[in-house]
């Protein structure tokens, strides 16, 4: 009770401070929820229920009865369940029930990450040796023993893995699973919602694989999904498996009180609008929970962020909490260690934790007090289910977003309109990329063989059989197409690059310790990681010593520098065929083929505060060239004729900057998945032109949907025009390269008049 | 765009280097060339429309392969029989025809169900001859043939193999799986993997235990105009395109080589598994008792490393601490000491720990004499350090012990002493 209490004094003390009334920009108050209950259905096996009942639940929420009606129909569908809201048993039921009553069936369980699948192994584990029955399910990843794979794949009910294993160790040795896919009755597949863009495109491809194979063992398995709120789950989860599939709605789940603030820390450089850190603010707003003893969790966008959030937080709190109290958790701690924590969370021992968005996923923790996000975490799903630690089922909840001065953050806790009332994001895939379905079809005619005729789960494939026969990749022999090559093929393509050829970083600060960091397409990785480029990883600056171009490998060191790196990028965009096209008084809009010609020419050294140009090199890198998908909006000569030269230019290089900001939130990717270019005279049709276009090779759907969308989008970009608090044009909105002062103005005339036009679009 | 030129326009990203070519050719007209496959003596088979061609050899008993000569299988097959033996490798209870030397060549070089078999090679030996018979997968395609054809001949019991328990067998599994409506299905066969034989006795003497390797270090084979392995799948890949029948025999004489390989390298293992006082090497006498060790037949094993010191061969180290293992777990004490002290008086390095680590434990543990077993474990430590280079793990596990001890000694003195008398 008096935890309570102090909570709501501490609201009050947010409510009426002025340190902190000036910082809330927004305060939005979700009332609570009554849990929507049924009774457990009556055919639901004793054993099963009995074990659910010593487990504490005698009742379902709607949306898992939900699940296991429509399971049991036969019925293939998505669950869209925030974070704690027992979704697990949106699959375990159906699945369990299902094994129980024929103990030859089998499930196989998707996760995107390993450490989910552990963890829903021991939640399964539990209920199995609750219910005494022998029922085997095992995890099947890397870190599988060699002398229990056999077993697993014998005899296992359940097998957890995640699509990277399935697509490179389970599918390619289809024939050691034969009494899995023989048998198999459910496809469960979690975390919906991050199989999107490139990685959502190769997964539905691995999936229309495991369908292939199913058929050939003579099994036709159901797919159970879940996914955290996203706009288009039911659209997701039937590109995705490519089954017709129910949506399940509707939550159940009981959810407290909860207050959602957005609070923007203080303006500290004006002309800049360079605010206070987000970091040293969520010091402040954490410390004050903790030292009041309410369980706070506190999330970071990278590792590094979190550690030194969690030093700040212990030197806080050092004199009236054990420092064991306070916990940082993140990819990279041992599983062990991380069980320890998640279990201290749940018995209170634990009071805070600081975690990157490992903790977003559906790891069990019980919920929280208060949740306090530093910055923006990228996504309005992402931000939802982190918010969802919060809240449980008495009393209130808080949740604090704490916006950084990056643009992005900055639109956000200046439009709660858009956070709350919009549709969250859509999820798009494009699982017939060219290049991601030729990849694996490879895989595929190496598990089987194709014949004419055959369909990859219902798509035509004659004439790229056909091709790739007569480019040598298949043989062609009594209408079949045969793999007839000594390589792996899944070995060579991995789920998870955006490119095939990725530039690897390496770090050699420590010369006994030499390890690769991260990895970069080789697009970006022009501009990005030339020789002398500075680059910040996870918030620390290295300096790239050398790129070696043909190795695909940066060697990087870490510097403590006072200026970053600005490359220019000399890009030359073709449009080869337009696709569809719209046009009206003002302006005219595409889509279509284009290829994309980029090089690298020399780079500039500006410094941090001033953005004074302090230096400049060449760049020297071959040219590089793209084949992808790309939006376009080319504007008329009646809206621009009254503006010179050098105002359009500069109008449409704002848009494009604007545009760069808030295109990629329209469609959950990450703003290097879809780039932004503004042409003066476009050479197809030699109009003033901004092509928004998809960085992978093929393009993955990205800018298709913008096409459709153009006009939320153009809103969007005028929204964060209007609501930026500068006068002239900043960083956080039309860039910082142009200097006019009539540059914001002019791009606001130039977004508005084409946003105008678009009311009467007509389709040509 | 249509989508041939989207397809020609991502070539780049589509068709990747490592994709090698199979370029697909105008074959001839079959007739004339069924008489090319028949002037090589190889037969075409047809199946329900597909084909496979089978290659018979012929070679008679006293052919000379290696060292040995092909009819010395039927001498060694009656020794195993006359033998009590239990060795894994015993063929008792078989015929000579039982046995199936076999070996596969695919058209890559790891797993996966993508890596076909074209080549099934088996040899026979027979009453009056050895018969090899190899079946060969004329184009992808007609797999249902090649393994119709396989099958139908099988009339042995167990497989003869290099390597075939973690790769050939599995292979043809896999590709069986993809047929199985169509064809029968594979026999139970046991399964001797020389391969697994050949690791254990040459490993530490030869620098790879690879067939080849052991075909000249060991068993005096000498191959000629070889097409080594790793060629066969492109090779292969060739073959197909061109359908000449000169391209691929090659592969099939590597082949045919290694099957009669695996009956040479068959007899060999035999005599020095069946004679190894006479036929063995000191480190292979070695290694032969020690397997016996490891398959649980300790009679057998101790009588082999008995016979192994009475050969007084510079593995006799060795083979005391093996034996004194024995005595050990025979709780036979006093033997056990005794042997102990005398490994510990031949100064070899190695051993000379080894023993004195059992000594340590043996006085800790049993006697309960602290101070000797001090002593015993100062030994060790000292004798690890000279070492220079050694494990730190024995390092670290040994100061372990010595701390304990220490602790044990300084609350037992009197009983310490007592034991020490």
């Amino acid at each position: 009770m008096e935890f309570r209490k102090t909570l709501s004094s501490l609201l009050q003390s947010l409510k009426e401070d002025k340190e902190f009334t000036d910082q809330i920009v927004h305060w939005h108050t979700i009332p609570a929820k009554e849990a929507k209950s049924v009774e457990m259905p009556k055919d639901l096996d004793t054993r099963l229920k009995n074990a659910l009942e010593n487990r504490g639940i005698s009742k379902l929420y709607s949306h898992q009865n939900e699940a296991f009606l429509y399971a049991n129909s036969g019925s293939d569908f998505v669950a869209v369940t925030p974070t704690a809201s027992g979704k697990t048993l949106c699959y375990n039921l159906p699945v369990l029930q299902k094994i129980l009553q024929d103990e030859t069936s089998r499930a196989l369980y998707l996760f995107p990450t390993k450490a989910l699948a552990q963890d829903q192994k021991s939640e399964l584990n539990e209920i199995i040796s609750e219910m005494g029955v022998s029922l085997n399910s095992y995890t099947y990843d890397g870190d599988t023993s060699p002398a229990i794979r056999q077993k697993v794949r014998k005899a296992g009910h359940i097998v957890i893995t995640n699509p990277d294993m399935l697509h490179s160790a389970i599918l390619p040795h289809h024939t050691k699973w034969v009494s899995l896919f023989e048998n198999l009755k459910y496809i469960v597949i979690d975390e919906l919602h991050i199989y999107r863009g490139i990685f959502g495109s190769h997964v539905s491809n691995v999936i229309r694989r495991l369908k292939r194979i199913c058929e050939f063992y003579g099994s036709d398995p159901q797919f159970i999904c879940t996914s955290a709120t996203i706009a288009n789950p039911k659209e997701l989860a039937e590109t995705l498996t490519g089954r017709q599939v129910k949506l399940i709605n509707e939550n159940g789940a009981p959810s407290s009180k909860k207050h959602f603030i957005f609070y923007n820390p203080p303006i500290v450089n004006k002309p800049l609008n360079i605010r206070r850190s987000a970091t040293l603010e969520v010091r402040k707003l954490a410390g004050k929970f903790l030292k009041n003893k309410i369980q706070t969790i506190v999330f970071a966008r990278s590792r590094v962020r979190v550690e030194i959030i969690l030093t700040y937080l212990h030197d806080l709190v050092k004199n009236e909490l054990v420092k064991k109290s306070i916990q940082g958790y993140r990819g990279g701690y041992l599983p062990k260690q991380r069980r320890e924590i998640e279990k201290g969370l749940r018995n209170g021992e634990v009071l805070g934790v600081v975690s990157t968005n490992a903790l977003e996923l559906g790891v069990d923790i019980g919920s929280l007090q208060v949740c306090i996000m530093t910055g923006y975490p990228g996504t309005i799903a992402s931000a939802w289910q982190q918010a969802g630690r919060a809240g449980r089922r008495q009393g209130e909840a808080v949740i604090l977003m704490v916006a950084s001065s990056s643009p992005l953050d900055q639109y956000i806790i200046q439009n709660p309109r858009y956070f709350f009332e919009q549709n969250p994001e859509t999820a798009i895939i494009n699982p017939d990329n060219l290049v991601v379905l030729v990849d694996h079809l490879k895989c595929a005619a190496f598990e089987l063989p194709f014949k004419v005729g055959d369909t990859f789960d219902g798509l035509e494939l004659e004439d790229i059989l056909q091709f790739l026969a007569e480019e040598r990749v298949l043989y062609f022999n009594n209408e079949t197409y045969h793999w007839m090559n000594d390589s792996f093929p899944a070995h060579n393509i991995s789920l998870r690059s955006a490119s095939q050829e990725n530039v690897v970083i390496i770090d050699q600060s420590d010369i006994a310790n030499v390890k690769v960091i991260g990895e970069m397409d080789r697009f970006s990785a022009m501009t990005l990681l030339h020789d002398e480029a500075v680059y910040l990883h996870q918030g620390v600056q290295y300096q790239v010593e050398k790129l070696d171009w043909e190795e695909k490998k940066a060697f990087v060191r870490e510097v403590d520098v006072d200026y970053f790196t600005d490359a220019n990028l000399a890009v030359q965009l073709k449009v080869l065929e337009e696709d569809m096209l719209k046009e009206d008084h003002n302006a005219m809009f595409g889509y279509g083929d284009v290829t994309v010609q980029a090089m690298a020419t020399i780079f500039k050294k500006i410094k941090f505060d001033t953005h004074e140009n302090i230096g400049s090199g060449p760049i020297h890198l071959p040219e590089e060239e793209l084949h992808t998908n790309s939006a376009w909006i080319s504007v008329n000569e009646n809206v621009v004729e009254r503006l010179s030269i050098k105002r359009v230019e500069e109008s449409i290089i704002g848009a494009a900057h604007v545009l760069q900001h808030v295109a990629p939130l329209k469609v959950m990717c990450d703003p290097s998945d879809l780039h932004v270019i503004a042409q003066i005279k476009a050479v197809h049709n030699g109009k003033p032109t901004i092509f928004l276009y998809d960085r992978y090779p093929g393009g993955v759907g990205l800018s298709k949907r913008i096409y459709e969308t153009i006009n939320d989008v153009i809103n969007e970009a005028l929204q964060l025009i209007e609501f930026c608090p500068c006068t002239e044009g900043c960083p956080s909105c039309i860039g910082a390269d142009i200097v006019s002062q009539s540059a914001k103005n002019d791009t606001h005339f130039l977004l508005s008049n084409i946003k105008d036009g678009t009311k009467n679009v007509v389709e040509k | 765009m249509s989508l041939k030129n989207k397809l020609n326009r991502l070539k780049q990203n589509i068709v990747r280097e490592n994709d090698l070519p199979v370029q697909q050719e105008n074959k001839d007209s079959s007739s004339q060339n069924d008489l090319k496959w028949k002037e090589h003596n190889i037969e075409i088979c047809h199946f329900e429309g597909q084909t496979c061609f089978i290659r018979e050899v012929i070679y008679p008993l006293n052919f000379k392969h290696g060292h040995y000569q092909l009819g010395d299988f039927h001498e060694i097959v009656g020794l195993w029989n006359k033998s009590d033996s239990v060795h894994p490798l015993s063929s008792k209870g078989h015929k000579s025809s039982e046995l199936f030397f076999f070996d596969t060549e695919t058209t890559g070089l790891g797993g996966g169900v993508g890596n076909t078999i074209f080549l099934l090679g088996q040899a026979q030996v027979f009453h009056d001859r050895v018969v090899i018979r190899q079946y060969l997968l004329p184009q992808p395609g007609n797999e249902i043939a090649l393994y119709n054809c396989f099958l139908k001949d099988i009339n042995s019991k167990t497989l003869v193999t290099y390597n075939g328990k973690a790769f050939d067998w599995p292979q043809v599994k896999t590709r069986h799986t993809l047929i199985r409506n169509s064809v029968p299905s594979l026999p139970a066969f046991g399964h001797f993997d020389l391969f697994h034989a050949a690791r254990r006795l040459w490993k530490n003497e030869l620098e790879s235990v690879r067939l080849s390797k052991v075909e000249t270090d060991i068993l005096g084979i000498k191959r000629e105009n070889d097409v080594p392995g790793y060629l066969a799948p492109m090779i292969y890949f060739q073959f197909i395109k061109q359908q000449q029948p000169e391209i691929i025999l090659g592969v099939l004489k590597h082949n045919e080589i290694d099957v009669l390989s695996l009956i040479t390298l068959y007899i060999h293992l035999s005599f020095i598994i069946l004679e190894t006082d006479q036929k063995a090497s000191d480190e292979e006498h070695y290694e032969i008792a020690r397997w016996l060790d490891y398959v649980g037949d300790s009679k057998s094993a101790i009588f082999a490393y008995e016979s192994l010191l009475n050969k007084k061969s510079n593995k006799e180290d060795q083979a005391l601490l093996a034996i004194s293992m024995h005595y050990k777990r025979q709780q036979n004490w006093n033997v056990a000491v005794k042997v102990w002290e005398e490994i510990i008086h031949m100064n070899r390095s190695g051993t000379q720990e080894k023993a004195a680590i059992e000594l340590a434990k043996y006085y800790e543990h049993k006697v309960k004499n602290y101070k000797k077993a001090i002593l015993y474990s100062e030994m060790v430590y000292k004798l690890i350090n000279e070492c220079g280079d050694s494990k730190k793990t024995n390092d670290t596990e040994i100061s372990k012990r010595l701390n304990r001890l220490k602790i044990k000694y300084a609350k037992n003195i009197p009983r310490a002493s007592a034991g020490s008398e």
